[in-house]
């Protein structure tokens, strides 16, 4: 793979042109996930009793919060490099200077990851002012190496369906048959110990599941033996799906 | 004089089709080099294959010594590429869209603003400075597209088809400022369909078809090699062919039927004007012969879709 530095550079553009949006998609992070908070954490959580001696908005604030992290790293990574690739061309003019094309893919992945880290910080903020915040400060920082970790993995994985795309409306497949599921089969909103054993088979294969095992330990500081396998998964995932994902996109890009 | 590109065999396949097919061309230092050639004759594979963002199937091009498809980073950093497509950066202004750029290329950001704001005035844009690009028209956002290629003050600029769409206002500057490159001592490589374009701009030029070079050699050459000087169009029934050519075919050097019309070509028009004069055709035309009767001539007056 030619990477190099220049993935930065192509972050950095992204930067630039960013700050014409900051405020409508600041507003579109926010609003989701406080709902999910509001209406689950708040509404139903008055019916669920304390998990594991805690409301259930301690067991709800991880899961959702690293399901926003997905949610943006993976919109970014699909609509976000479709156009730029496709109606804007910005990638042909990349590539045209001493930028690889596996520079700019990757510079758009961190730039996913980057967007997912934005939409967890805000979580975390409304979460802290509705008195759940990580255990400590350092969790809290651990939580962001998390959330950019988190937001690679899916952003790559975005990236290799965009690799495949002829258009937008391929996309739903992806996030009606794959990422929706994902978001109700994943232990974010409920634990996973009652649903029959074949679904909790399932669940080991989503990657979520381990993201939001990770992040609730990292969340609670309670990290138990399993949490190794967990964070395995999510490792072994990230770098597959880098390699691919660079590796599909480039192929898109130089013909 | 020096070469500056040397392409021995190229060939480029995407599957089945064979877009580049086995040509080999050289490239002078400071010179301006056309691609000439219909849709699909392979000109832009070819020069993308300079500029490295599309892999060589077989064969090589040498730039400055460097390899295509090996050196990329080095060959792109002293090229300048103005792209057929507008590729500019819609969500910045055309400021921003430079200094983004210089950015590639690591230009410290001292000098990226001194060569920002000169390009900007090398194309006359310094009134749309600050302007996002889509409140550009379209004459606009070539020139701009002209000024981000010189950023990195390349020895190689490459255009791509660069006056598509423009007006003619815009066209002639953008032939202007090609010009005043190439006196600087550029290289250009221009790929074109407009022959008036080729005529204005190349020093020497390649007649692309089917992904073949047909001919090479200076426009005035080519004219003067495939069609003489001069050429008379005669719009009249295909049923008169075969007393016309019997009049006209001894004072001309060929001639061709396309349609409704058939063509003499010919070195000197004054006998031909004389016959003509006996003949008393209404509809015929009497011009100097243009690079776009050699390139008709080449590749066929019929449509190639």
């Amino acid at each position: 793979m030619n990477l190099s530095r220049r993935a930065f550079l192509v972050f950095y553009r992204n930067l630039v042109s960013y700050k014409r949006f900051v405020v409508p998609t600041l507003v579109g992070s926010l609003v989701q996930p406080v709902f999910y908070l509001v209406t689950f954490g708040i509404g139903m959580g008055a019916y669920m009793g304390a998990f594991g001696g805690k409301s259930y908005l301690f067991f709800l604030v991880p899961g959702v919060l690293i399901s926003s992290v997905m949610m943006s790293s993976t919109f970014e990574c699909l609509y976000g490099a479709f156009v730029k690739m496709i109606h804007e061309k910005l990638y042909d003019s990349l590539i045209a200077t001493p930028v690889s094309a596996e520079d700019a893919v990757a510079g758009d992945i961190l730039w996913g990851a980057f967007r997912g880290l934005i939409s967890g910080g805000l979580m975390m903020s409304v979460a802290f002012f509705m008195g759940v915040f990580p255990v400590s400060v350092p969790a809290g920082l651990l939580l962001c190496v998390l959330m950019v970790l988190i937001g690679v993995m899916f952003g790559s994985l975005a990236m290799i369906v965009t690799s495949y795309a002829p258009n937008f409306d391929f996309f739903n497949y992806y996030t009606e048959l794959v990422m929706t599921p994902m978001l109700f089969f994943s232990g974010v909103f409920f634990p996973l110990d009652r649903f029959p054993a074949w679904m909790k088979t399932l669940a080991q294969f989503l990657p979520l599941t381990h993201a939001v095992e990770i992040s609730r330990a990292v969340y609670s500081g309670v990290y138990p033996k399993s949490l190794v396998l967990n964070l395995a998964f999510v490792l072994v995932l990230t770098f597959a799906a880098v390699r691919v994902g660079v590796g599909r996109m480039k192929k898109r890009l130089i013909k | 004089m020096k070469t500056i590109i040397t392409a021995e065999n190229l060939t480029k396949r995407f599957g089945d089709l064979t877009a580049v097919n086995g040509i080999s061309f050289e490239i002078r230092e400071g010179e301006c080099f056309g691609f000439l050639g219909p849709n699909g004759a392979g000109k832009t594979t070819t020069v993308r294959m300079i500029h490295c963002v599309s892999p060589i199937t077989s064969g090589s091009i040498l730039v400055n010594g460097l390899k295509a498809d090996v050196d990329n980073r080095k060959i792109k950093a002293m090229t300048g590429v103005i792209p057929q497509e507008i590729t500019l950066d819609n969500d910045l202004t055309v400021f921003e869209n430079m200094m983004v750029f210089t950015k590639f290329f690591d230009i410290p950001r001292r000098e990226a603003r001194r060569r920002t704001d000169e390009l900007i005035a090398f194309v006359e844009l310094e009134a749309k400075r600050n302007n996002k690009i889509s409140e550009l028209s379209t004459g606009m956002k070539r020139r701009l597209l002209v000024a981000r290629a010189l950023l990195n003050k390349p020895a190689l600029i490459i255009a791509d088809e660069p006056t598509t769409g423009l007006d003619p206002q815009a066209r002639h500057l953008i032939w202007q400022r090609l010009r005043l490159l190439k006196n600087q001592g550029s290289t250009l490589i221009l790929t074109t369909q407009y022959m008036e374009e080729a005529q204005q701009l190349c020093d020497r030029l390649v007649v692309m078809y089917e992904g073949k070079i047909l001919k090479e050699g200076s426009p005035r050459r080519l004219i003067d090699d495939e069609i003489g000087r001069e050429v008379v169009e005669i719009r009249i029934d295909a049923a008169e062919d075969a007393r016309l050519i019997s009049a006209l075919g001894p004072v001309s050097c060929g001639h061709e039927r396309a349609g409704d019309t058939l063509f003499f070509y010919c070195r000197d028009g004054r006998e031909i004007q004389k016959k003509l004069v006996e003949l008393d055709l209404p509809n015929t035309v009497h011009r100097p012969a243009t690079l776009e009767d050699v390139f008709l001539k080449l590749t066929g007056r019929s449509l190639i879709e």
